[in-house]
């Protein structure tokens, strides 16, 4: 029961990747717009606020199918790419992690905005008056403040991430060793005959990473709580 | 109670590092993959392209990779880009729509293989053999359960399951039993498992799920000929067009016909 | 020497002060809501006027007509907070540390040893601001304001938020301070005793307006 085949290990080790690289690449965007959205107001914010949302509340093939028709080699900003700078995410590894990482966006966005918020403002303005510069102010209260939500954040974004579907198989399809996820794997082998052992071991697989991220996460929540008040 | 969410946190950690790196090892922007082939093929063709993928790989060394599916989807997939180097598909109708998107390399076009379609259900169903001709009533011998096959609207099963069960005048009273799928796989899958009283699936996937039975076949002249052409896409590697002949072999003819398969070409070799 | 002339308006009533101050430590005095935390706010860059001027040794640092505004990390101003506002996720010697760092000055062990001297802080180091008192919070706050080498220290009511026992602690390290440190302070508060203890000169405020201008004298007597 526990022999992993080569097809799942490689499901495993791609969703792995997939749900590293979207990560890492979505957490420095998303911690500018939670400072963005934390800190500033500016005209149009509540429509930023919303569309960074809409990932959550779309159905998933609905992103997918935006993805395909902007980013598919013949789509609007895909042909670009592909023609000018070689980039090609259609059916690539590269255009999952694309489309897990839009999904996975506004999970990593909210912890980091709540916690960015919580951060208080008083300590920023000491730090102004004790010569840091507003980019500094960032660097060595804010963000070390609101560090643990932004571990919080990319804990979760990370687990969804490593689960999505919808809009993977839509956008970049199922494709064994470039686009088949752990997801899109249980998704073949139950609709073939013989699948379901296979299955059933991905699908535990699926659900340990899933535990370990939301336990993570909520550590890091709590140490957050107890750092903000005062130690 | 922090300290055990503290030990999980820290293996989750560790292993997270651990698969980063692994994955990283593993990244290459162009990919191991590209120099496998990538054959795009109609789900019903499955088992004996693997056992070919096998055989070639043997002969030559060069990896085949599969993506198997319906013909309808993986033909619109080749129109968005996907970088498939082979196309087999189940119908005449999504080769000549994928040679009008102009994404295939018309030439290399062969008609290779044919099958035909037949009636299944469970192994252990109370329906054992039926004559499947003019007058057959398919809603009643399905009952109140479901009959299961690719969807009729767009996969090659189940526009020729449809296409014969009009000829036969079962379609009206049967159609609102049907329980469509993605492709004839996952309506064998059903059947197999009982989820569906009645499946139409082709004769060659009824051959090798061994849950299932083959209670009928459906006259070869109530549905267009069930032809499987094959072809080199547009933006194929050199090496595809060495698989194509490979397919045309003889030996690549002994496998399809082992699971019943018809080999409508002169194999070569 | 610190020259102030300026009019914001704060909610229902405006403030307009105007008064040029050298001495050692300027008392601004007053009632609570008259203004005087909007002043500092402004002479440390964290409000700017509507109208006005604001200079310190001969530097604009505000200039509503010139349209200048120094940003309130580079004027080299202090400022000890009522609630201290010490950095929890740092210990008390990096907070110490902090203004030194942003301003990129040397290295001054003697200055942080002399600093931590006169205020008793030396024995609070490793410690977090959480565990400390609300009298040694606030002098570890007056360390880091201190250390970061300001030209001019504000002070915001920094005993405001301290009982009587604590008052009477701290209250001897600001003359100290006053005394030792050879920087020029602004002192807010609304407790007259404090002000006749520590100030040299008096700006005193009611409802935005700088009513008297002085020595001690102008200081209202305890009945």
């Amino acid at each position: 029961m526990f022999d992993i085949s080569p097809t799942e290990w490689t499901a495993i080790q791609l969703s792995l990747r997939v749900a590293t690289v979207a990560t890492l690449v979505a957490t420095p965007l998303g911690i500018a717009l939670a400072w963005l959205l934390a800190r500033r107001d500016f005209w149009g914010k509540p429509v930023v606020d919303a569309a960074i949302h809409l990932p959550l509340v779309l159905p998933p093939v609905v992103t997918g199918y935006l993805l395909l028709l902007t980013f598919g080699r013949r789509g609007l900003v895909g042909a670009w790419l592909a023609d000018h700078l070689g980039i090609v995410f259609a059916f690539r590894w590269t255009g999952a992690a694309l489309a897990c990482g839009i999904m996975a966006f506004p999970l990593l966005v909210r912890p980091i905005r709540l916690s960015i918020e919580a951060v208080d403002r008083r300590l920023e303005q000491a730090a102004g008056t004790l010569g840091a510069a507003p980019w500094r102010v960032f660097l060595t209260v804010t963000l070390p403040l609101a560090l643990p939500g932004v571990l919080a954040g990319m804990v979760l974004g990370f687990a969804k991430a490593i689960g999505e579907f919808g809009a993977t198989i839509t956008f970049v399809s199922n494709i064994p060793g470039e686009t088949q996820t752990i997801s899109s794997a249980i998704y073949s082998l139950i609709q073939t005959p013989d699948g379901d052992t296979a299955a059933l071991r991905l699908v535990v697989v699926s659900i340990v990473i899933a535990m370990a991220a939301l336990i993570a996460s909520e550590w890091f929540a709590r140490r957050a709580l107890r750092r903000l008040h005062g130690n | 109670m922090h300290r055990l969410a503290g030990v999980f946190a820290g293996f989750f950690a560790g292993l997270f590092v651990a698969f980063a790196v692994l994955a990283g090892s593993a990244w290459s922007p162009a990919l191991a993959q590209d120099k496998n082939l990538l054959v795009f093929a109609a789900a019903s063709m499955k088992n004996a392209l693997d056992d070919i993928a096998a055989a070639y790989t043997a002969k030559t060394g060069a990896k085949i990779v599969a993506s198997y599916g319906a013909s309808s989807a993986l033909a619109k997939q080749i129109e968005q880009g996907a970088p498939a180097d082979v196309f087999a598909s189940a119908d005449t109708d999504w080769m000549d729509y994928a040679i009008a998107s102009k994404i295939i390399n018309e030439p290399t076009r062969v008609n290779l293989v044919g099958n035909s379609i037949v009636l299944i259900a469970p192994k252990d169903s109370g329906i054992d053999k039926v004559t499947i001709g003019p007058g057959f009533d398919l809603a009643k011998l399905a009952g109140d359960g479901k009959i299961a096959t690719a969807d009729v609207k767009s996969v090659p099963v189940g526009k020729y399951a449809k296409a014969s069960l009009e000829k036969l005048g079962a379609w009206t009273a049967a159609e609102p039993k049907f329980a469509m799928t993605e492709n004839v796989r996952a309506a064998l899958t059903l059947v197999a498992r009982g989820e569906a009283v009645l499946g139409i699936v082709y004769a060659t996937d009824a051959k090798v799920e061994p849950g299932v039975k083959m209670v009928g076949t459906f006259p070869p002249d109530s549905h267009p000929s069930i032809i499987y052409p094959v072809a080199v896409t547009a933006t194929a590697k050199g090496e595809a067009t060495d698989y194509l002949a490979f397919l045309r072999t003889s030996a690549a003819k002994a496998i399809f016909e082992k699971y019943g398969f018809r080999f409508l070409v002169s194999p070569t070799t | 020497m610190l020259r102030v002339d300026v009019s914001r308006q704060l909610g229902e009533f405006s403030l307009q002060a105007s008064f040029a101050s050298e001495g050692r430590v300027t008392g601004l005095f007053g009632a609570s809501g008259s203004g005087k935390t909007s002043l500092i706010n402004m002479i440390a860059g964290l409000l700017r006027p509507d109208r006005g001027a604001i200079a310190i040794d001969g530097e604009t640092l505000d200039d509503t007509a010139e349209r200048v505004h120094v940003p309130m990390h580079r004027r080299r101003i202090g400022y000890v907070f009522q609630d201290a506002r010490l950095f929890p996720h740092l210990d008390v010697r990096q907070n110490l540390d902090y203004g030194r760092r942003m301003n990129r000055l040397a290295d001054d062990p003697a200055q942080r040893a002399r600093v931590t001297d006169l205020l008793d802080i030396g024995h609070l180091l490793d410690r977090r601001p959480g565990q400390l008192s609300g009298g040694e919070r606030q002098r570890v706050a007056l360390g880091r304001a201190l250390l970061a080498q300001p030209r001019l220290l504000l002070l915001d009511e920094p005993l405001g938020s301290l009982d009587e026992e604590r008052k009477v602690e701290i209250l001897p390290y600001l003359v100290r301070l006053r005394d030792e440190a050879g920087v020029p302070m602004v002192y807010v508060s609304h407790d007259a005793d404090e002000m006749r203890q520590l100030a040299t000169s008096i700006v005193m405020l009611g409802r935005g307006r700088v009513t008297a201008f002085g020595g001690t004298e102008v200081l209202p007597t305890t009945p």
